[in-house]
């Protein structure tokens, strides 16, 4: 057993910490503030190929695997959870798909561009009646002739006020439902028919577009089926894996950089004659939060080894999520009381930490669906089957 | 147009604490960076052979224990890089590791620029450069804040009082440049796999060299350790009290007994 990370992931977290220090560090409080989208960083991300981490160097990636991807959600977590909820929609999830089902050509023409940020990906998943509840989704798909035309629409998909492409999951066939009646197509934003119906209003990751998308009568040539025809939900679930175990990558940034703030603070402050590290109520919030720091970081580049040496990892990366999130809401909250009334200023970065950590117990799956993915899991290998 | 870039390492200054109550310096994590200066000359050396186009070669500023810096370097862009080892070298000083560079410089076939760093940030040492310069022969621009190449010249903005003035030097030169003067590159993602990973054609690029072979004769250093000698520790002052007069009369006695009178 060897815990060391290997000299390129050693050299790539070097190269991703420069770089997130320089470019994404300065504007992080801006993109909240005016509920901007960090552009700008994501062509940069692109150029130096970080867009493209996980992927292969055919395809413009930088092969790295999945280790290297979870080292740029960790580093980027650490100090902008918007931006990393930028590249995470991106690369995770969006682009992800065309990576694991797309055919040679699909790859060529999407992932190439994806991987260096010439173009920025999203996943159209949610509607406002299928969230978590993915196999309810209405969007429909009809064949004719050669291509697909598309009704219907998406909420909540995150990067789709800008992204060029988008991963969409539509029903081909209302009669077979989610298992064999759902299809993945290719969608490019400028073709007629797709339109952004509302960006919202959020109160956290606020430096992130969430959209509201709507297909009328959209042709998609059948060339855009992504994977089989009626196997649309195995590639999205697939892809919501990968997704799920990055996040958690991220929300180990979120509580690294959280336990980190609240060392530095607990050193300088003093009160009743001492610093706030002599006490011991400040002693066990730091020693809570490191352990879980720990046990978190393990979990997640364990699972990362994983699927880099092609382990199943289904049920690990929905734990990655689920513990990740609680994990980071948890050390922020600490980090928010250890601070004080000042960790609830403009002036630290703890408030805005606050409300970003909130929204990564809910997408890609509900910490309680995360449950139930674990639950069900456990329960098939001592054949029960659990119902919805 | 062949440029090369003399390059050395630092521990990673973000990785250490210094506890000055209790005297000491914790590392947290034992990172080691290009040398700040090292990595501006490297940037001007990319830029000149982005406009130009040029052969980048990247040598060690001093005896390294690894080639990461050098790998660091492939992956910012340079064409080759050269680690020197070998017996002897470990010990090598200034003047021994000039003797090298020369030789792995005659090596290579010549160059019509040798770029590095004005000083390090932890030694600060300045010499390296000036010291290349003499031994090679070739005219040197110290501490410059920009480069430009054009007419066979070396054109470089440097301090000098209180403005900013612009000197040429015929190439081949020796030009070292100030840490921070300028806006550094990324190193490109795919590069840098492929060199940490030692695949594709980027693992090519970085050769190692036997110094000692290349000088053709043991590379002795001029300064020689022969253990280490700290001042005495002070004597505490003494604070006298009193009207004046007796405040002068204790000092003057204190000073008396010190000088032994």
């Amino acid at each position: 057993m060897d815990f060391t990370f290997s000299p390129e992931h050693t050299a790539l977290r070097r190269m991703i910490r420069e770089f997130v220090e320089a470019e994404v560090a300065p504007i992080a409080a801006e993109l909240d503030r005016e509920h901007k989208v960090p552009y700008e960083v994501m062509r940069k991300l692109g150029e130096i190929g970080l867009l493209g981490v996980c992927f292969p160097q055919k395809y413009g990636g930088m092969g790295a695997g999945e280790t290297g991807y979870c080292i740029l959600m960790e580093e980027l977590g650490k100090v902008c959870t918007s931006t990393a909820t930028n590249v995470g929609a991106h690369i995770g999830i969006g682009a992800m798909v065309i990576h694991l089902d797309g055919t040679p050509e699909q790859k060529e023409k999407y992932l190439t561009p994806l991987s260096r940020g010439q173009k920025i990906a999203a996943f159209g998943l949610t509607e406002s009646n299928a969230g978590s509840d993915a196999a309810n989704i209405r969007t429909r798909a009809v064949r004719e002739g050669d291509s697909w035309i598309l009704d219907g629409g998406k909420v909540y998909i995150t990067n789709g006020g800008y992204a060029d492409i988008i991963t969409v999951m539509a029903v081909t066939d209302p009669a077979l439902g989610a298992r064999g009646g759902v299809t993945a197509f290719i969608v490019e934003t400028d073709w007629p028919g797709f339109s952004v119906a509302r960006e919202e209003d959020k109160m956290g990751i606020r430096g992130t577009s969430t959209a509201e998308l709507v297909f009328e009568e959209l042709r998609v040539p059948h060339e855009n089926v992504l994977g089989k025809v009626g196997e649309g939900f195995v590639s999205f679930m697939k892809s919501l894996d990968m997704g799920r175990l990055t996040l958690g990558a991220a929300c180990l940034g979120g509580a690294q950089a959280a336990l980190d703030w609240s060392v530095r603070w607990a050193k300088r402050r003093r009160l009743f004659g001492a610093e706030l590290a002599h006490k011991q109520s400040v002693q066990w919030m730091i020693a809570n939060m490191a352990t879980e720091v720990e046990a978190l970081r393990s979990l997640v580049y364990r699972v990362a080894w994983m699927v880099d040496t092609g382990q199943p990892f289904t049920q690990l990366a929905a734990m990655c999520k689920m513990y990740g999130s609680e994990v980071a809401s948890r050390a922020i909250d600490m980090a928010l009381q250890i601070h004080g009334g000042l960790g609830l200023t403009r002036d630290y970065p703890i408030e805005r930490a606050f409300r970003d950590a909130r929204i990564a117990e809910i997408f890609e799956g509900t910490n309680e669906i995360q449950r139930i993915v674990i639950a069900t899991n456990i329960f098939r290998e001592h054949g029960v089957r659990i119902r919805p | 147009m062949r440029i090369v870039v003399v390059l050395g390492r630092v521990l990673d200054p973000a990785g250490i604490v210094v506890n000055a109550r209790a005297g000491r310096v914790f590392v947290n994590r034992e990172e080691y960076l290009l040398q700040p200066a090292d990595r501006c000359a490297l940037e001007a050396a990319l830029r000149v052979k982005d406009e130009l186009g040029a052969e980048v070669v990247a040598l060690p500023r001093s005896p390294l224990p690894d080639d990461d810096v050098l790998r660091q370097a492939l992956a910012l862009g340079v064409d080759r890089a050269i680690y020197l080892t070998g017996e002897g070298l470990r010990q090598a000083d200034d003047a021994a590791m000039v003797r090298a560079l020369k030789a792995a410089i005659e090596r290579l076939g010549g160059a019509d620029l040798l770029l590095t760093g004005a000083t390090t940030l932890d030694s600060g040492q300045t010499q390296l450069g000036p010291r290349l310069a003499e031994a090679l022969g070739w005219p040197q621009v110290t501490a410059g804040w920009s480069l430009k190449v054009a007419d066979g010249r070396a054109q470089v903005v440097r301090q000098q009082g209180s403005q900013y003035v612009l000197v040429e030097a015929m190439l081949p030169a020796v030009v070292t440049l100030q840490p921070g003067s300028l806006k550094l590159r990324y190193p490109d993602g795919a590069r840098l796999v492929n060199i940490y990973k030692n695949v594709g054609e980027i693992a090519q690029a970085l050769e190692t060299w036997d110094a000692v072979e290349l000088v053709g004769e043991p590379l002795t250093p001029l300064v020689e350790g022969r253990g280490r000698d700290f001042p005495p520790p002070r004597e505490r002052g003494a604070r006298a009290a009193g009207s004046a007069a007796e405040m002068a009369q204790a000092a003057a006695a204190a000073l008396r007994q010190r000088v032994g009178r």
